[in-house]
């Protein structure tokens, strides 16, 4: 008997036991298992409101109570019936103790209950002006030098619509900020004083950007670059072996070489030079090279003998018809909003260059600007092995010079750096509290 | 020693049977909480989930606006960033709310986004990407169900309230829990002209106006030049406040049974076909030739309808009819922005009247189910956000369901 009542005491044991864990076993309710996440919803709907900037609006402007009726009229539409809101606008450091100081506020019901949630939002005045600083080129390792070919006394091809000297002044506005130095080159004088390593106004010759804005066309300086056996070949008739030096010195001074349209280095350009030559095509000032001219450049930039070379190495869409509309890489259109630079998407290429230079003269790409369509590369930047690179824009005239910044901010990748928003009275806090009504 | 003997086996049967029924309790508690607890991580993965969709635009970001099948799902717009999605590529997934429809002529199904007659978003399987691929793209192949749900935030209900002289309009714009009260409404009313001889194609008068609407979200319009119940015709509003914008239609038609259907045949090369209507219900003979015009009109930055005209050469205007030997027509839409294709038809002089397509999916707020279907399921987690589709504002909603098998036990 006595062990009956043992397991009696026993089984009152466990069920006290059993009692008392269900007490404190409180499994939550469905809604707190698998609750609609407030915060988010809280944060959508704060972004919604201020699309059109309304919200930000209201919150500068919180004693005007025809925005704020408007404002709670979007938000309890916006919002599922069973919610119940409180927004409330806080102005940031007002330059008391405190740093948030509530301003105004909305709700739809007394109090949120125990199961709400926040997110919190801010928002700008419309008279702030945020300044961007960009990080400049060269500042940290050596060169930064930007030079824009704006030599007067040579003319361009493929750029119609346009002058070099038009595109080199947006080029100044476009990339200048981005570079310790900018330097207008306004002649050819000008440009052999570079090519000689002689610096204009002071500014770092090594490690410098040579944009070239004449398109197809490259100026040359009369004199000593022009002569035979240094630009001239007089066994060919041809001054492909000014750029063969262009190339040289591209990989003496590690320069970065910038064609912004067409077939690279397809004509030499000079008016004094050439007062009675025409490009074959009916500008005058200018001398053809052909192909010639970017077989040479490659060969100094390999730092190989110079050979005569005229062989066509572009292609167009008749070598791959999807070279008739290429498209940005996802990296280059990264850099459109990084850096705010939209020029379209897609262009025809009908000077892509081929990928076998790249092991030809010791090349690799440093970024891809528009992707490689099979062997065809339309346009990238192109770095030596050893020294210097180049930037090669195989598209179809006309030219868009947004694409040569955007391609030298995606090689070079300066990082902006934006303002505060904390400055007092810019900027306020827009918190917005929600729970739910009904159900379980 | 009998009775010590039957106590013991008293107390050992008593004693396991309580054990037994003891440990079958605490079983049931702790297989509660076990589930409870999966329940929530549930909640959480939904919420995840959603997020991933509509924070990332996918691989490659313009999926929408092409006719490549995604390596990577996602429905962002890529060219914004937050809770902004593609009109493009919300178009392109395989609504699960309407009835496929299969054209013979073209050999395929399409996807079927149907609000009333005359509102049609057609796109062709080929196209549209379904939820067996989306759920690999996910990660979610065999573990989770889901069924995702885009449903516009503003409603505006378009309802003729008088047909003719003047012609009534009663706009009403509300919101998920509340009427849009001094909502500025504008508008584009489209009306369909039949004259000319046999086979002339349909003219339209674009009109163009903004209203806005009283205290409980209502406004109502009128056209005095509406003076027939034959006359044809289409109306657009476009309802906005505080940065909430929605979007109604209505057409009036003279002839419902032969029409024409716009069905999306290659988004990457913007072409849409234009088919008869008997080729697609089947219905029977007598069958007239039908005239087309068609229009595209775009939502500007100030909210008002701008027509961009379609050149002749894209197809604007044509005629279809059913059976062999009578092909469809091809329209080419000649923009990315997303807009609608206004079609205005005749069959005959006093027969015609306006079909619509939306050219991204938000341009007439049309809504999208999209995934498998919830019903049945054991518990289903949701989760919604509200997101913008070119301008429009939407609520996106997300019901997730594991399909791992557990229940409780006990």
């Amino acid at each position: 008997m006595m062990r009956t009542v043992e397991v009696l005491l026993v089984i009152i044991i466990i069920t006290g036991a059993f009692i008392i864990a269900s007490f404190f076993a409180v499994l939550p309710s469905p809604r707190q298992v698998s609750p609609v996440n407030l915060r988010r919803l809280a944060l959508t709907t704060l972004q919604a409101l201020d699309q059109e900037h309304d919200l930000s609006e209201a919150a500068f402007d919180t004693d005007n109570a025809t925005l704020w009726s408007r404002l709670q009229i979007a938000l309890s539409a916006s919002l599922p019936p069973n919610a119940i809101y409180n927004l409330t606008v806080f102005e940031v450091g007002g330059g008391g103790t405190e740093l948030y100081t509530p301003l105004r506020s909305v709700s739809n019901a007394e109090n949120l209950g125990v199961a709400s949630d926040s997110s919190s939002y801010l928002v700008a005045s419309s008279n702030v002006t945020f300044n961007v600083i960009p990080e400049k080129i060269g500042e940290r390792g050596g060169g930064g030098t930007l030079y824009i070919l704006n030599c007067s006394d040579a003319n361009g091809w493929w750029i119609t619509g346009y002058t070099a000297q038009s595109l080199a002044e947006d080029l100044y506005k476009l990339l200048s900020p981005y570079f310790v130095s900018t330097v207008m080159v306004q002649n050819t004088t000008q440009l052999e004083r570079v090519l000689n390593k002689t610096a204009l106004q002071g500014e770092t010759v090594q490690n410098a950007v040579v944009i070239n804005t004449c398109g197809e066309a490259v100026p040359m300086p009369a004199g000593y670059y022009a002569s035979t056996g240094v630009g001239y070949d007089s066994v060919h008739s041809s001054y492909a072996r000014y750029c063969y030096v262009l190339g040289l010195r591209v990989r003496q001074y590690n320069w970065t070489w910038v064609s912004i349209v067409g077939y690279p280095l397809y004509y030499v350009g000079n008016a004094a030079l050439f007062p009675n030559e025409q490009n074959s095509w009916g500008i005058y000032g200018m001398r053809q090279v052909g192909p010639a001219g970017m077989n040479g450049f490659l060969q100094g930039l390999n730092n190989e003998q110079y050979t005569y070379d005229n062989t066509w190495i572009t292609g167009d869409s008749d070598s791959d018809s999807r070279l008739a509309s290429v498209h940005l890489t996802p990296e280059a259109v990264y850099y459109c909003n990084y850096y705010g630079i939209y020029p379209s998407p897609y262009h025809t290429a009908t000077r892509a260059l081929p990928s076998s230079i790249l092991s030809r003269y010791n090349l690799t790409v440093t970024s891809y600007v528009f992707e490689q369509v099979g062997t065809w590369i339309a346009s990238a930047v192109f770095r030596h092995g050893v020294s210097g690179s180049f930037l090669a824009l195989g598209l179809t005239r006309t030219p868009d010079i947004r694409l040569t910044a955007l391609s030298l901010l995606c090689d070079f990748k300066p990082r902006l750096y934006r303002s505060d928003y904390t400055a007092i009275g810019t900027s306020r806090l827009v918190v917005l509290q929600l729970g739910l009504v009904g159900g379980v | 020693m009998t009775g010590a003997t039957i106590d013991h086996l008293v107390s050992v049967t008593v004693f396991l049977v309580a054990i037994l029924l003891f440990i079958s309790l605490f079983n049931q508690t702790v297989q509660t909480a076990i589930i409870y607890q999966r329940h929530r991580a549930l909640a959480t993965k939904c919420s995840d989930l959603l997020d991933n969709m509509m924070l990332n635009p996918g691989i490659p970001a313009e999926w929408g606006r092409s006719n490549c099948t995604p390596t990577g799902f996602g429905l962002q717009d890529p060219e914004f960033t937050q809770y902004k999605l593609s009109p493009f590529s919300l178009m392109r997934l395989q609504s699960t709310g309407g009835q496929p429809i299969y054209y013979p002529k073209t050999g395929l199904y399409y996807s079927n986004i149907t609000m009333g007659f005359g509102n049609f978003l057609l796109v062709p399987f080929t196209e549209a990407i379904n939820y067996s691929l989306t759920s690999k793209l996910l990660g979610t192949n065999g573990t989770y169900g889901f069924q995702l749900t885009l449903s516009p935030v503003i409603t505006v209900s378009v309802v003729e309230s008088q047909a003719k002289n003047p012609l009534r309009i009663s706009v009403s714009v509300s919101g998920t829990g509340f009427p849009l009260a001094n909502a500025e409404l504008s508008y584009c009313f489209i009306t369909v002209s039949l004259s000319g001889g046999e086979g002339a194609y349909p003219a339209y008068v674009i009109d163009s106006g903004t209203v806005y609407t009283d205290e409980e979200g209502s406004a109502l319009l009128e056209f005095a030049d509406v003076n027939s119940e034959n006359v044809s015709y289409a109306f657009i509003a476009y309802a906005h406040l505080n940065g909430l914008v929605g979007v109604g239609y209505h057409e009036r038609v003279s002839s419902e049974n032969q029409y024409v259907i716009p069905l999306i045949d290659n988004i990457a090369e913007k072409r849409v076909l234009i088919a008869h209507s008997y080729d697609i219900h089947y219905y029977g003979p007598p069958v007239a030739e039908i005239a087309y015009n068609a229009s595209f009109v775009i939502l500007t930055e100030d909210f008002t309808l701008r027509e961009v005209p379609l050149d002749n050469s894209t197809g604007s205007t044509g005629k279809v009819n059913y059976g062999e030997g009578y092909p469809y027509s091809v329209i080419t839409i000649p923009t990315y922005n997303p807009g609608i294709l206004i079609v205005t038809y005749r069959k005959s002089a006093v027969e015609g009247g306006v079909v619509m397509m939306p050219w991204g999916l938000s341009s007439m707020a049309f809504p999208v189910t999209f995934g498998a279907d919830p019903t049945g399921q054991e518990w289903v987690a949701t989760d919604m956000r509200q997101v913008i589709v070119n301008g429009i504002a939407y609520q996106a909603k997300l019901a997730l369901w594991s399909l791992e098998d557990y229940q409780v036990m006990g």
